[in-house]
Formats: C-alpha cells, sequence, structure tokens
C-alpha cells in the first residue's frame, strides 16, 4: 500500500464524507428541531438532485439557477411534509415510531413517484470548478470534490452558528426540547417545526446536488444516503449537526480505507462494524455527552 | 384583569374542568388551592392556551383570549410558570432567558417592566450561572431561572403551578421573597398551590378547588380562619 493509495483514500473518503454529513446534518437537524427520525431524509437529495437535473436539461436554466431551484425543491418539500403530515400527526400526540413509520412510507412513495415520473436512468450533472484535478503526491482529487468539502465545511459552520446565535434557532432547539415550555415562552412551536424541515430539505438537497456530478443520480440514491447519513448523525450523536459533520467524515474515511485495505465488496460490512464498535464504546456518539447539545 | 367565566375543559372524552370562574384583579395576589387531581393544572393549560376550553370564556384586560394560543400570551401580559419549570435544559440560563426577552421585547413594543439586569439582580445565582446548561442546576435554581424566563415576558400577571414542589425550605422562602417583591412592584399573581400555609402568606385571597369545580372561596382577610376550619380544610385538601 503506497501513500498516494492511502492519500488518495483519505480524498474519496473526505468527499464522501462530506456528502453524508450534509446529509446527517439534515437529519439531525431535523431530530433536534423534532424529535422526528426522518427516514426520508435521502429522498430530499434525490429530490434536490433530480429538480437540478431537469431546470438545467429540460428548462434550460443557467447552472447556478438550477442549483437554487434543486435547493428550494428540498425546502419546499420538507415544509410541505410538515405542514402536511407532522403537524396533523404531532396535534393526535403521535408517538416518535409513528413519524418513523410516517417517513418511511414518504420515502418509498417518493422513490416511486421519481421512478414513473423521470424514468429509472441515472442523471449526471456537471462538476463545480470544472472537469480539473489536483494532483498531490500523485494521489488525484476533483475540483468539484475541493467545492464539496468548502461548500460541507462552510454548512457545518453556519448551522452551528444559525442554531446557538439566532434566536430562530435557539427558538428551534427549544421547541424540541419542550414543546409546552416554548409555547409558554412565546415560540410557535408548529412555525420552528416547519423551519426545521425546511432546513433539513436544504441541507438534504445540497447533499444531492453535490454527490451528483461524482456519482450520478437515480430514483435509487435516496436509500443509500438516508442509511449513510443516518449513521453519520446517531455517530455524532443525533441532535448535533456539528457532531453529523464528524459522523460523516469518520464513515466516509472508514469506507475508503476499507476499499484500499480489504476490498470494495465489504466495504460496507467494514464501515458499519467499525461504527458498531465506536456506538459500544462511546454510546452517546463521537463528541461524547456535552456533543449532544452543540450544533 | 384575569377573568374566567364558566370554563370548562377537559382530554379526549373526559371532562376535567366543569363551569369554573375565578377573577384575578388588578395587582392582586390570589391562590388556587386544592389536593392532587382537582384539576388545577389543567386550569392553567386551559388559560395559558395549552388546552382549548370547552366552553366559557377567559378574558384578560378586556380581551377574550379564551382562543388565544400559548404563544402568543405575552402580547396579552400573561406569563406562566408551569408545573415541572419546563425548561429547556440542554440550553444555558442565558439562552432561556434570551429567547423570553426577545419575546418579552417584542411584545411591549420595547417598553420593558422587567429589564435582563433588573431579572438577574432578583436572582443573584441565575446571574452566576448564566453559562451553565440548565439541566446541570439544582431544582432550586432551575426554579428561579424559569421565574426568570416568565418575567422578561413582561407580564403584569404571573401565573405559577406548584412552584414549591419538590424544593428545600430554604429554597421555598427565597423564591417567596421574590414573589413578595413582585407584589410590590404590582405585579399580579394567580399562584396555585397545595401548600396552603404558603398560598395563606403570599396571596390575599384563593379559591379552592375539587373535582373540577370551585367548592369554596376564601376572602381578602379570610385565610386564617379558614386554615382554623379543619374541617373544610380537610375536606377540600385531604
Amino acid at each position: 500500500m503506497t501513500l498516494s493509495l492511502v492519500l488518495q483514500a483519505v480524498f474519496a473518503g473526505v468527499t464522501n464524507g462530506m456528502v453524508y454529513a450534509l446529509v446527517g446534518m439534515g437529519l439531525a437537524a431535523i431530530f433536534k428541531g423534532s424529535r422526528v427520525i426522518n427516514a426520508m431524509q435521502g429522498e430530499f437529495s434525490v429530490i434536490g438532485a433530480m429538480t437540478t437535473v431537469l431546470l438545467l436539461t429540460k428548462a434550460g436554466w443557467p447552472y447556478p439557477a438550477a442549483i437554487a431551484g434543486g435547493a428550494l425543491a428540498g425546502a419546499l418539500v420538507g415544509a410541505f411534509i410538515e405542514v402536511a403530515f407532522v403537524r396533523y400527526m404531532a396535534k393526535k400526540n403521535a408517538s416518535e415510531d409513528s413519524f418513523l413509520l410516517l417517513t418511511i412510507g414518504l420515502a418509498l412513495t417518493l422513490s416511486a413517484s421519481i421512478l414513473f415520473f423521470v424514468g429509472r436512468d441515472g442523471h449526471l450533472l456537471p462538476p463545480l470548478g470544472g472537469e480539473g484535478v489536483l494532483i498531490v503526491l500523485d494521489a488525484v482529487i476533483q475540483f468539484h470534490a475541493l467545492w464539496l468539502i468548502a461548500i460541507g465545511i462552510g454548512a457545518t459552520l453556519l448551522l452551528r452558528t444559525f442554531f446557538h446565535r439566532t434566536t430562530v434557532g435557539l427558538s428551534m432547539m427549544a421547541a424540541s426540547i419542550d414543546a409546552d415550555g416554548a409555547a409558554t415562552t412565546g415560540i410557535n412551536v408548529a412555525r420552528m417545526r416547519t423551519f426545521t424541515f425546511v432546513l433539513g430539505g436544504v441541507l438534504g438537497a445540497a447533499g444531492g446536488i453535490l454527490v451528483t456530478p461524482l456519482i450520478g443520480v437515480d430514483y435509487q440514491l435516496g436509500l443509500n444516503l438516508t442509511l449513510k447519513g443516518f449513521a453519520a448523525a446517531v455517530l455524532g450523536g443525533l441532535t448535533n449537526p456539528l457532531g453529523a459533520a464528524v459522523g460523516g467524515l469518520t464513515l466516509g474515511l472508514v469506507e475508503s480505507l476499507a476499499i484500499i485495505g480489504i476490498s470494495s465488496s465489504y466495504k460496507d460490512v467494514v464501515a458499519f462494524s467499525v461504527l458498531i464498535v465506536i456506538m459500544i464504546l462511546m454510546p452517546q456518539g463521537i463528541l461524547g455527552r456535552a456533543g449532544r447539545r452543540g450544533g | 384583569m384575569l377573568e374566567v367565566d364558566s370554563v370548562s375543559a377537559g382530554y379526549g372524552a373526559l371532562t376535567i374542568l366543569r363551569d369554573v370562574s375565578l377573577k384575578v384583579g388588578d395587582g392582586e395576589a390570589v391562590a388556587l388551592v386544592g389536593a392532587n387531581g382537582a384539576g388545577k393544572t389543567t386550569l392553567v393549560r386551559t388559560v395559558c392556551g395549552l388546552l382549548r376550553a370547552r366552553g366559557g370564556h377567559i378574558v384578560k384586560n378586556g380581551t377574550d383570549i379564551t382562543t388565544t394560543p400559548a404563544h402568543d400570551l405575552a402580547r396579552h401580559g400573561l406569563a406562566v410558570v408551569l408545573e415541572n419549570r419546563r425548561l429547556f435544559g440542554e440550553l444555558s440560563v442565558r439562552e432561556n432567558l434570551v429567547l423570553a426577552e426577545t419575546v418579552g421585547r417584542r411584545a411591549r413594543g420595547g417598553q420593558m417592566r422587567f429589564t435582563w439586569d433588573e431579572v438577574t439582580a432578583l436572582f443573584p445565582v441565575v446571574k452566576e450561572r448564566l453559562d451553565s446548561a440548565v439541566e446541570l442546576l439544582s431544582g432550586g435554581q432551575q426554579q428561579m431561572v424559569a421565574i426568570a424566563r416568565a418575567l422578561l415576558l413582561q407580564p403584569d400577571l404571573l401565573i405559577m403551578d406548584e412552584p414549591s414542589t419538590g424544593l428545600a425550605p430554604k429554597v421555598v422562602k427565597d423564591i417567596l421573597l421574590v414573589i413578595k417583591a413582585l407584589r410590590e412592584r404590582g405585579m399580579g399573581l394567580l399562584l396555585i398551590e397545595q401548600n396552603v400555609g404558603i398560598a395563606s402568606e403570599i396571596t390575599d385571597r384563593g379559591y379552592v378547588m375539587a373535582l373540577g369545580s370551585i367548592v369554596h372561596e376564601i376572602g381578602v382577610g379570610e385565610w386564617q380562619s379558614f386554615l382554623k376550619d379543619e374541617r373544610l380544610v380537610k375536606a377540600y385538601l385531604g
């Protein structure tokens, strides 16, 4: 195993990990703001990416506008799901497992809808920053991957600032910690939950749009991203978007190193085995108990 | 100031409150006492908009707030310290208070009844622990944070549901001192208490609740005679 091969695996791991991080951060943001485990987080990615593809290729929008449209689609679907389903169920005091079942059902429905309306073909988006690559010690990383990593880091920092430095972010956390306490503190709990789903939708869509130039998007991508994003979020403590970012990077790196160390066929087995060990040793997540209130 | 007129409320098929009426005048301190299960907390939840009244009216300063959602109550000068405090444990004390201050400032258009400095001066412990996570504080300290949070909503009437429950006598004494100081500033108070000794110490008059109804009124100056009437106390408070 050469240094350049390890470095190449690290580049790939960080790149994939940042996608998992974005999906995981969205999942953690939704859980942090609503206590709903969103099993359709990966579908936000598919919706964002597919919308961008369609706006770019069918409607002829400029790429930046198509990306904005994709992110907006994630936000709108997030808002719709909260208003149409979650809000009604919350009024009926639905349990956490009911919400989980709801989002599993929605994930399957959305996936089937995309298959029906868009078809089973995969689609690619142009890489951000062009086709260029950076070569470091014979290891290659695409400019697009650098953009992806930069955007991922920026989103992580922005999200942390949002949750702890803005009234809306604090209100979203408060509403999820204690809905009655929040309502009697003047916080519109239902509105905060909608914002939470909008935020989760945008983050999921961002992950999907950014990963599409690398691996393409099709109707099946959502489930895989949900699983990886969920693993990332749980690794980070589930309520902590920053932890989800760390979890995503960990997952990505373990996967990549498993590919060069063992075999690409066993990458998921190795990655998830390592995650199980981490969760046994650190049940509160990688950042520990203190990390659970971070963001 | 606050008028609860023939209110009924409940959960699902269960009716808890039946035709409940009470009044709290401007700057007045009124107690609502009753045994466990009397419906006191259900009344609090109904008045503050967490539970929709099935009948009757709730009027605050002349405005009907029967259907006003809980998050709009600050605009009507009403704040509540719920049973078990209902703070945001994972957030810091400062974050808990900032949220209330923001809402209170908006509700009062910047004309604050209680400034941040005044509120933190009332509770030195709160001031010392501003950056601590609330869940790391003792029960007494959390109760003080809960009262501070309610005051930053800038109410003219404060509803407190069982503020002394589970607290050490010394802490209860400190909290009662604060409540007395608030009363001197003209704050109205609706105190929900099982401990009639505490209720009689800091309120002008009271209502006794049993089985979801007001069953007895204690007028101004009548607390001592009520407490001495063992038959009444035993019948209503157990």
